[in-house]
C-alpha cells in the first residue's frame, strides 16, 4: 500500500533558517512490524531544530514504539533514523543519546533515591563515571534543585521518589529530561498524571524549548485541544495495521 | 433509556447475573482441574521429600548395639557441670580474635564478592560471563570453611591470618551468590532508562541498579558477619587462630568445665549479635517494605 506523500515537514518558524544546517532528525523508510500488522511503514520525515511534534492516535497504535525507535531503545523492523549534528555529521540514535531527553511513560525514575539525585540523573552522559561516584558537581545540584522548584517539587527535593505520587514522579521525570538540556525531547505522555494548571506549565515550558532554545520536542498527546495550542507539526497513526500515518501542519498555531 | 426487555417468561425467576441481562443463560457448572493440572513445582517437590523421608530411614539404625542412650547423654553433660569461668581471660580475649577474623574476612569477601556478583546477575552479564561466575561460586560454596581454613593453615601457618584468608574464600562463595540475587531483583528498566539519556554502563549500575539492592546487600553483609563469627569459633579447631583453638586445646586434655565456660562465651556473642542483626535488617526491610516495593 503506497503511503501518503511527504509533507513538507518545516513549521512556519523554521522556514526563515537555513535548510540543512536547521535539520535534526530525519527517518527513511521507517517501519515496524508487529506480528502481522505494521504500526508505522515507509515512514519518511525530515524534522527542523525547534518543532514541536505532536504524535497522535489512539492507545496502541505505536506511538510509544515509534518514540522508543527515535530513542534508539526498540530497533525498527526496515529504515533509519538519523539525528543531524551541528556540523552536518549524520549519527544514528543510539549514539545520540546524551542529546535525546527521554520522559518514559512509566517515568523510570530510581525508586530509592531522591527526588534531586533523580534530576541529577539527567547530565550522567556530560560526567565521566568517576565524577558522578561521590555525587553530583554542586553547581549541577544547584541547578536540578531550580528545575524542581520551577515545577513546585522544591519541598520534596530530598524524598524517595518512590515516596512521592504519580503526579510529582511525572514531573520528575520531565525535571530530568529538562536538566539533561538535550537536543531532542522525546516525551510519551508527559501530562497524563497532571492536573490542568500543571499540564499548561509542562508543555508551555517545552513550548519555550522548541521556541526559544531550538530544541526539537517530540511530545505524545492526546487532547485535541492542547495539540491545538502547543504543535507545530501533527504526526498521527492509524490503528488499521497498515502502517499508514499522516503529518501535518498545525495552522491553528 | 428504558431496560432492555427479559427473555424470560413471567413466572420465571429474574435472570441470574445482574452484569448482563440480555442473556439470562444458567451459570455454568465451575471448570475442575484435571489432577494432572493440579501438580505445580510445589506439590511434585513435596510429594518427592516424602519419599525421600521414607527412603532415608535406614539413617536412624544406629551401631545396632543396645546402648544406654539417656545414660551416655547425662554422663556427657554432666562433665560440663560446673563451668569453670577460671578461664573467662583467655576466654576474652580469644573471642576478641574470632570476631577479628570474621570482620575482616567479610570485609574482604565484600570487596570480592561485588564483582562477582554483578557478573553472576543474568540481568547485568552476558551469559557466559554468567555462567562462569556461577559456577565459581558454587565451587567455592561446594567446600566446607574447615576445609578452607585448612588450605589457609597450609598457605601461611597456624595463626589468625589463615583463618582471614579460609572465612573469605568461604564468605565469597555465598556472598557472590547473594549479591547477584539481589542485584538480579532489581528491576533493569530504570538502568536501561539512565542509558537510553546518555548515562554510561558504571553510571547506570551505580545510579540505577545500586540503590535499590543497596538495603538487600547490606542486610546479607550483616547475615555473613553473623554467620562468619560462628565459623570463626570454630575454625580454630584445625588452628586457624580464635576459639576454636581454645576448645581444640579443652577437648585434648578433657577439661569439658572449660570447654563449657567457651561455649557459653559463644552461645552469648552469638544471642547477642542474632538480635541485634535481626533489629538492623528488620529495619531496612521495613523501610523496603513501607515504600512499596513493586
Amino acid at each position: 500500500m503506497p503511503p501518503p506523500p511527504a509533507q513538507p515537514a518545516r513549521p512556519p518558524r523554521a522556514a526563515a533558517a537555513q535548510a540543512d544546517a536547521s535539520t535534526l532528525l530525519t527517518a527513511r523508510g521507517l517501519g515496524l512490524r508487529r506480528g502481522d500488522r505494521w504500526l508505522f511503514r515507509e515512514l519518511d520525515i525530515t524534522v527542523p531544530r525547534g518543532a514541536f511534534v505532536a504524535v497522535v492516535g489512539p492507545s496502541g497504535v505505536g506511538k510509544s514504539s515509534f518514540l522508543a525507535c527515535l530513542a534508539g531503545l526498540l530497533e525498527p523492523t526496515e529504515g533509519t533514523v538519523s539525528f543531524h549534528t551541528p556540523d552536518g555529521a549524520a549519527v544514528p540514535p543510539c549514539d545520540y543519546r546524551r542529546q535525546t531527553g527521554v520522559v518514559f511513560q512509566n517515568n523510570l525514575l530510581v525508586p530509592n533515591s531522591s527526588l534531586l539525585v533523580n534530576v541529577c540523573c539527567g547530565r550522567l552522559g556530560e560526567l565521566p563515571w568517576w565524577r558522578s561516584f561521590f555525587g553530583f558537581p554542586q553547581e549541577q545540584r544547584t541547578a536540578a534543585y531550580a528545575i524542581l522548584h520551577d515545577l513546585g517539587l522544591g519541598h520534596l527535593a530530598h524524598r524517595w521518589s518512590c515516596e512521592t505520587s504519580g503526579g510529582e514522579q511525572q514531573r520528575t521525570a520531565i525535571a530530568r529530561a529538562l536538566h539533561q538540556a538535550p537536543d531532542v525531547y522525546l516525551a510519551d505522555e508527559p501530562v497524563s498524571n497532571l492536573d490542568a494548571y500543571l499540564t499548561g506549565r509542562v508543555l508551555g515550558i517545552f513550548r519555550q524549548e522548541a521556541s526559544v532554545r531550538r530544541r526539537t520536542v517530540f511530545c505524545v498527546l492526546h487532547n485535541a485541544e492542547l495539540v491545538e495550542r502547543f504543535a507545530d507539526l501533527v504526526l498521527s497513526f492509524d490503528p488499521s495495521g497498515s502502517g499508514q500515518w499522516h503529518l501535518r501542519t498545525n495552522h491553528a498555531r | 433509556m428504558s431496560p432492555p426487555p427479559s427473555a424470560t417468561s413471567p413466572g420465571q425467576p429474574p435472570a441470574p447475573s445482574p452484569l448482563d441481562a440480555r442473556s439470562p443463560a444458567p451459570t455454568p457448572p465451575v471448570p475442575e482441574l484435571r489432577w494432572h493440572q493440579r501438580l505445580n513445582v510445589m506439590t511434585v517437590s513435596l510429594i518427592v521429600f516424602a519419599i525421600a523421608v521414607v527412603a532415608s530411614t535406614p539413617a536412624l539404625r544406629g551401631s545396632g548395639r543396645q546402648l544406654d542412650y539417656v545414660g551416655n547423654v547425662q554422663r556427657f553433660l554432666g562433665y560440663f557441670f560446673p563451668p569453670d569461668f577460671s578461664v573467662w581471660r583467655e576466654t576474652l580475649r580469644a573471642l576478641g580474635e574470632t570476631a577479628q577474623i570474621a570482620v575482616m574476612a567479610t570485609a574482604f569477601a565484600i570487596v570480592i564478592a561485588i564483582p562477582l556478583g554483578i557478573a553472576g546477575a543474568r540481568t547485568l552479564s552476558p551469559g557466559w560471563m554468567v555462567g562462569c561466575a556461577r559456577m565459581t561460586l558454587n565451587g567455592i560454596r561446594t567446600v566446607p570453611s574447615l576445609i578452607w581454613a585448612l588450605i589457609g593453615v597450609a598457605i601461611v601457618g597456624a595463626n589468625p591470618l589463615a583463618g582471614v584468608i579460609g572465612l573469605t574464600f568461604y564468605s565469597v562463595g555465598y556472598l557472590g551468590k547473594f549479591f547477584s540475587d539481589a542485584f538480579e531483583s532489581v528491576d533493569i528498566e530504570v538502568a536501561r532508562g539512565l542509558r537510553a539519556i546518555g548515562a554510561g554502563r558504571i553510571q547506570a549500575f551505580h545510579h540505577g541498579v545500586w540503590p535499590h539492592a543497596k538495603p538487600l546487600v547490606w542486610s546479607y553483609v550483616l547475615w555473613m558477619i553473623e554467620y562468619n563469627l560462628r565459623s570463626a569459633a570454630i575454625i580454630g579447631y584445625v588452628g586457624a587462630g580464635g576459639l576454636g583453638v581454645q576448645l581444640a586445646g579443652y577437648q585434648e586434655y578433657y577439661e569439658w568445665e572449660k570447654f563449657a565456660t567457651v561455649l557459653i562465651f559463644i552461645l552469648g556473642l552469638v544471642t547477642l549479635l542474632d538480635l541485634l542483626g535481626e533489629w538492623v535488617r528488620g529495619r531496612i526491610t521495613r523501610k523496603l517494605n513501607r515504600r512499596g516495593r513493586v
